[in-house]
């Protein structure tokens, strides 16, 4: 019998950030979960190795142990901590260089909300904070809108990835806007991370399918009904469009071209 | 050191120790004296593993009242227990030895005459235990250093714990000699109620300082001079799992010891939790 060793079907190149090489381009929020092993198996489920937390105060009553770092191995995975709850740079540049001294990375995923009710970021205050903390040695992944200029100048003040967002924080709308995350990915250099917005598979399939380097996502998995079923969708539908983006798609045409012979039909 | 020393010392000895219940009775003595007591772990009869035993639990009782645990003369098993300090007598190891086996705790020495005394000032102990002041059965047919000694050795600058024969009605004249505070074993540990006891000594020695501070927002009582460390240790937190602001200023876990907290400061404890 002889053994015959096929190719890939599709080898992928790693997503690199500030210096930093990820296998998945799948990053996934560690919040809103109804127990942490539902968490845990989530996570695993996804494949991610970036898993995003937050910053808060510790409880002081010590009934409850409400530490993320308990439950995951930060040996196994790579800690993305976020400014999520800030509404002024200034508060985003001090939970920053909070979550650095808790000593796993100098990477920061940087949010200033302008608005409570839409989430939507306030670009003034976060090109400032970026600004700061690029200054003093943060790799900044900057969640923004989908504003081609402000992705230029977040990628100007020495972001290390830029994270527009699909559609609002939580609101499973999917991607709203495709022709501008198409432009921004065509216009920068830094990897741009979609963060926020996507509901289900398909979702995130569209997404990646605009050619971007990532996708970050929290609520669409801690939300199904069946949180470690859609971490496994979104799997495959991340790699999925990833997949597709590197094939190229055939060209769309308003007539119909027949894919059988023309030829060889009966008489 | 974790905060001011305490005026209060309750140390144990063999007899204390075989009794048992040697971790009950530091809780009714932590609770009725807090911050301003220290316990004295001191046996023989305790290999190293059940010493260490002992000290954790004893530890854990004081704990949550901002006493002191010290452990006598095993450095390894007071760093083990987390303890705040270690005392070492004749004999035992130099301050410099005892820092280098624990660093971070403070050290005491046992002293017996005023030439002790200066010998510890000169080795860089952080207080002193002087005795005995009075004759006590602790050490039967020793003389009693007396108060004169007591005024000698206070005058290395060194606070310093007097000891031996010591009950709530003599507590005073220790002071009046220059003692920091006093400390007992007797009078202590075989009090029908020790808690009532902690507070018969407490009424003769000054009261311990008190700040009011913001931790996480909420407003807390502590003893003035604790540092961060003593903090963290009074609300049982581990120093690793947690990041510590002061006053809007990150302080690193080498600086947590030095930090000490004043009347209105605001301390911010932090860690990581789920999120997006």
């Amino acid at each position: 019998m002889t053994t015959t060793v096929m190719a890939p079907a599709f080898q992928d190149t790693p997503l690199v950030v500030g210096g930093r090489s990820f296998r998945s381009r799948l990053l996934v929020g560690t919040g809103k979960y109804k127990d942490n092993a539902t968490m845990v198996r989530a996570i695993e489920a996804s494949g991610a190795e970036v898993v995003t937390v937050a910053v808060r105060r510790i409880s002081l009553d010590r009934t409850k142990e409400e530490g993320i770092l308990y439950h995951l191995d930060p040996a196994r995975f790579f800690l993305l901590a976020n400014t999520a709850g800030c509404y002024t740079g200034e508060d985003a540049v001090r939970y920053a260089r909070l979550a650095r001294e808790a000593g796993f990375n100098e990477f920061i995923k940087l949010e200033v909300i302008g608005d409570q009710k839409t989430l939507l970021p306030d670009v003034a205050g976060l090109l400032e904070a970026a600004r700061t903390l690029v200054k003093e040695g943060f790799k900044v992944m900057a969640y923004t809108n989908e504003d081609l200029v402000t992705a230029l100048r977040l990628e100007d003040a020495g972001c290390a990835a830029v994270m527009p967002l699909a559609s609002p924080i939580g609101s499973g709308l999917g991607l709203l806007n495709p022709y501008s995350i198409r432009t921004i990915k065509s216009r920068l250099t830094v990897p741009v991370i979609v963060d926020a917005g996507v509901g289900t598979a398909s979702d995130a399939c569209v997404t990646m399918e605009q050619g971007v380097d990532g996708l970050l996502m929290n609520t669409a998995i801690a939300e199904a009904r069946d949180p470690v079923a859609m971490a496994h969708a979104m799997r495959l539908a991340t790699e999925a469009g990833r997949a597709a983006v590197l094939a190229g798609r055939m060209p769309r045409r308003e007539v119909a071209v027949p894919s059988s012979p023309g030829t060889g039909m009966l008489s | 050191m974790i905060g001011p020393l305490p005026r209060l010392h309750a140390v144990t000895d063999d007899r204390v120790v075989a009794a048992g219940g040697v971790a009950e009775r530091a809780a009714a003595l932590a609770e009725a004296a807090g911050p301003g007591l220290a316990v004295h772990v001191r046996t023989r009869i305790l290999a190293g593993g059940a010493l260490l035993e002992l000290a954790r639990a004893v530890g854990a009782a004081l704990r949550p009242h901002g006493s002191w645990l010290v452990v006598n003369g095993r450095a390894d098993v007071a760093r083990a227990a987390g303890a705040a300090a270690v005392q070492v007598g004749r004999g035992g190891l130099s301050v410099r030895e005892v820092r280098r086996a624990a660093p971070g705790l403070a050290v005491g020495r046992s002293v017996h005459d005023a030439a002790e005394a200066r010998a510890a000032h000169a080795d860089g102990a952080d207080f002193l235990l002087a005795g005995p002041l009075f004759a006590t059965p602790s050490h039967p047919g020793e003389p009693a250093a007396g108060p004169a000694m007591l005024r000698e050795a206070a005058t290395t600058g060194v606070p310093v714990v007097a000891i031996g024969g010591l009950v709530p009605g003599n507590a005073a004249a220790a002071l009046e000699a220059g003692a920091w505070g006093v400390a007992a074993v007797r009078a202590l540990w075989d009090a029908p109620d020790p808690a009532a006891a902690a507070r018969a000594f407490l009424s003769v020695l000054p009261a311990p300082a008190t700040v009011a501070v913001v931790v996480n927002g909420e407003s807390r009582t502590v003893a003035a001079g604790t540092t961060l460390r003593g903090l963290l240790e009074q609300l049982g937190l581990d120093p690793r799992a947690v990041v510590v602001e002061h006053n809007r200023r990150i302080v690193r876990r080498d600086g947590l010891e030095s930090a000490r907290l004043s009347a209105g400061d605001a301390v911010e404890l932090v860690h990581f939790v789920g999120g997006g």
